[in-house]
């Protein structure tokens, strides 16, 4: 792994603009994911999910080249693929989120109800962190796929590790694209392994049940 | 009503930052380059020298084909590329009938559209070539791209945009009378070269292969290639010290300097960042 | 000023239907290195996913590769698998790197619907006298296609999007148009192989969930159980 070490800056470099391009689609796609799993009604439920689970179909180059046609943005360029992965995480969310929302215990949000909680301060204080769990988990599926689908920006010129792959296959260097792999690979695992435990940070009456 | 007043304060504070922010990076100088290797050394070298005569510098590489930066350029998205003349003409003038390196670029400057200006020229070249390998050459006594009319169909192999480019196929046929049966090999291309795939490929002549495998350059007698020196196309936005500090780096760049950092990218497998700095460092130009 | 790329026009020229790089040829080469990737890899991953929902051993195989492989760049595999193989080889080495993407889905599909079957349906069938294989033909099967199915669908929309990367490594397909074009700056060409490529592969999917939903259907009230 000599070219690595020897290009060290560079990859650092990258792997920075990398975790910007799929955090921020993960955190915003989260939000929208969740306050769109909440608030839809079972009538239309099925027709979201469809529409939904049509888009995260689209493949992403595809997807990256045709918002700029929609949105009316630049072709090359971050924008395109920042909103893109945001659609595909809220595709991705949607339905674990919904079905976060389906199995929280009735009897704990109607005595909630009775307690004189608003609809809001019910959302808050009750629903969310008992779907916690559920919403964790469809956020961990949705971050290895947003992270590694990331580096297809490369190729409308968001300069993130998947630059390493095209720059590697150019030079025919297989240990820079080797590089690639291995340091999405890792930053997918760190990320997965934050998110568990902010799900534990945020869960702590799970842990003291088991005590 | 305290709450609307906190919040519009709010506004015009994250409002004025963002235009601090805006206002902060138009100053510095983007450059932009190519998505090929050779392509970002170049524009490394221009972005260290300028860095070195004190100008706050932006990379914004691996842009693509200048069929995307050339709209980036004249939009004021990028004030800095390097190019290519010949090929530089071709998209400007796809009739353009110079072919000597001098006659092309003042063609050059003369076609570039308002708000971009060619910088001086380097003496470095890095052009399209058509080549074969040295066994196809042989059995076909192949010195130049006239021979290849004495063949019947040929495959070529290069890029994919090499399909809608004047020297292409087209060109090939309507010059040459010689017709190719087209493979979009890409960055595959020498391999697949190599390998029998395709009969003659598109490989840029500073590419270190073409010595290092013993490929044959076909000689191109009816010009269908033009001269293609290395050139600096800037925006106005650039100050005289500015063109001064990036021509020097331009004339200091010898053709055999650039097949030289080419090699050590491939070979060495260092950084753009790396090999512009060493070679900068050698001609004396930064510190 | 910002208008809308003429795809339709792009679409409507017959020269881009005709020759190597024509539309209809781009389709079969997208299909093809689709179809075979996902045939091949439905024979290794079918058995072993059914194996192990059967015997329920190995489960954590499935679960470790189904949240490992969503961490792998596709473009990034393509490339090593190309690089590893040669150039000579290079479609050889496309199917490898697809056949892998399209593993993880499969496995999971079918691991899914053996497993999820409740445990009194195949001890009913046992009971009856139904032969380990007979009862993995006529009911574990039957009753797992919805889920393996799904496996399909994610499979398929997994590889398609990997072909559309394939042009990179000097091969065709569909996302021929779309780095073509994007080289070109021709966002008729761009535009217009974006819609393409986005209706073979949603039509796929639907197709596919067609099938899931008739499969589910049709043995809802077999399972005994709620069905999605």
């Amino acid at each position: 792994m000599n070219w690595a070490l020897n290009n060290l800056e560079l990859v650092l470099q990258l792997t920075l603009t990398h975790l910007i391009v799929s955090l921020i689609p993960l955190a915003i796609g989260f939000v929208i994911a969740v306050l769109l799993a909440r608030v839809t009604s079972n009538r239309f439920a099925p027709a979201i999910t469809g529409s939904l689970g049509t888009l995260y179909a689209i493949p992403s180059l595809a997807l990256f080249v045709t918002l700029p046609v929609i949105l009316g943005t630049n072709f090359v360029g971050p924008t395109n693929v920042l909103i893109a992965l945001t659609i595909y995480v809220v595709s991705a969310m949607f339905f674990s989120a919904r079905d976060a929302f389906a199995s929280l215990p009735k009897p704990t949000i109607e005595f909630a109800q009775a307690q004189g909680l608003s609809a809001i301060q019910r959302f808050f204080y009750v629903e969310l962190p008992l779907a916690t769990p559920g919403l964790i988990a469809g956020a961990r599926v949705a971050a290895a796929s947003t992270i590694s689908m990331a580096s297809i920006g490369a190729v409308v010129g968001v300069r993130n590790l998947g630059y390493l792959f095209l720059d590697g296959f150019q030079r025919k260097i297989a240990d820079e694209v080797l590089t690639g792999l291995i340091a999405i690979f890792v930053i997918a695992i760190a990320i997965d392994l934050a998110l568990w435990l902010l799900g534990r940070a945020l869960t702590p009456w799970h842990r003291r049940v088991n005590v | 009503m305290k709450n609307n007043l906190k919040l519009g304060l709010a506004a015009i504070a994250v409002s004025t930052l963002g235009l601090a922010g805006c206002a902060q990076t138009s100053d510095a100088i983007v450059i932009g380059s190519q998505a090929y290797y050779s392509n970002e050394i170049v524009a490394e070298a221009y972005a260290q020298a300028l860095e070195e005569a004190g100008y706050e510098v932006e990379r914004n590489f691996s842009l693509g084909q200048r069929d995307v930066y050339v709209p980036a350029i004249l939009e004021g998205e990028v004030d800095l590329f390097p190019e290519y003349t010949g090929n530089l003409l071709q998209y400007f003038n796809p009739d353009a009938s110079e072919t000597e390196a001098s006659a092309v670029y003042d063609a050059l400057t003369n076609a570039l559209p308002e708000g971009l200006s060619a910088l001086a020229m380097s003496p470095a070249t890095d052009q399209d070539s058509y080549n074969v390998t040295q066994e196809f050459a042989a059995a076909n006594n192949l010195s130049s791209i006239t021979d290849l009319a004495n063949l019947g169909s040929v495959t070529l192999g290069g890029a994919p945009e090499l399909a809608e480019r004047p020297y292409g196929p087209t060109g090939l046929l309507s010059v040459y009378g010689v017709s190719v049966e087209f493979l979009a090999t890409g960055d595959t291309t020498v391999e697949s070269l190599v390998a029998g795939d395709v009969d003659m490929a598109n490989v840029y002549s500073a590419d270190p292969r073409i010595n290092q495998l013993g490929l044959v350059t076909l000689s191109d007698p009816e010009g269908l290639f033009l001269s293609s020196n290395l050139v600096p196309i800037a925006s106005s936005a650039l100050d005289q010290g500015a063109r001064d500090a990036i021509n020097a780096v331009s004339l200091a760049m010898s053709a055999d300097d650039l097949v030289a950092m080419n090699v050590r990218s491939v070979e060495e497998q260092l950084s753009a960042s790396q090999i512009a700095g060493d070679w900068l460092r050698s001609e004396g130009l930064i510190n | 000023m910002f208008d809308i790329p003429d795809f339709i026009g792009w679409l409507l020229n017959p020269e881009n239907w005709q020759g190597r790089y024509g539309v209809p040829n781009l389709i079969q080469e997208h299909f093809i290195l689709t179809l075979s990737a996902i045939a091949l890899a439905t024979l290794i991953a079918m058995p072993i996913g059914i194996a192990i929902g059967h015997f329920n051993r190995g489960t954590a195989l499935v679960v470790l590769l189904g949240s490992a492989s969503r961490a792998i760049p596709t473009m990034g595999l393509l490339f090593a698998l190309v690089m590893a193989f040669g150039v000579q080889l290079r479609e050889l080495a496309v199917v490898i790197a697809l056949v892998a993407i399209a593993f993880p889905p499969l496995l999971a599909g079918a691991y899914a619907g053996i497993s999820a079957i409740e445990k009194h349906i195949p001890d009913s069938a046992t009971a009856q006298g139904l032969t380990s294989w007979q009862l993995l033909r006529i009911v574990e099967i039957p009753l797992a296609m919805p889920a393996i199915i799904g496996g399909f669908r994610i499979a398929w929309i997994q590889v398609t999007s990997t072909v559309v990367l394939a042009p990179l490594v000097g091969l065709g397909g569909l996302g021929f148009g779309i780095i073509q074009g994007l080289a070109l700056r021709n966002f008729d060409q761009v535009v217009a192989s974006a819609l393409l490529i986005v209706l073979v592969t949603v039509l796929g999917d639907q197709l596919l969930g067609f099938a899931q939903k008739n499969q589910a259907f049709r043995l809802g009230h077999l399972s005994g159980g709620k069905s999605k």
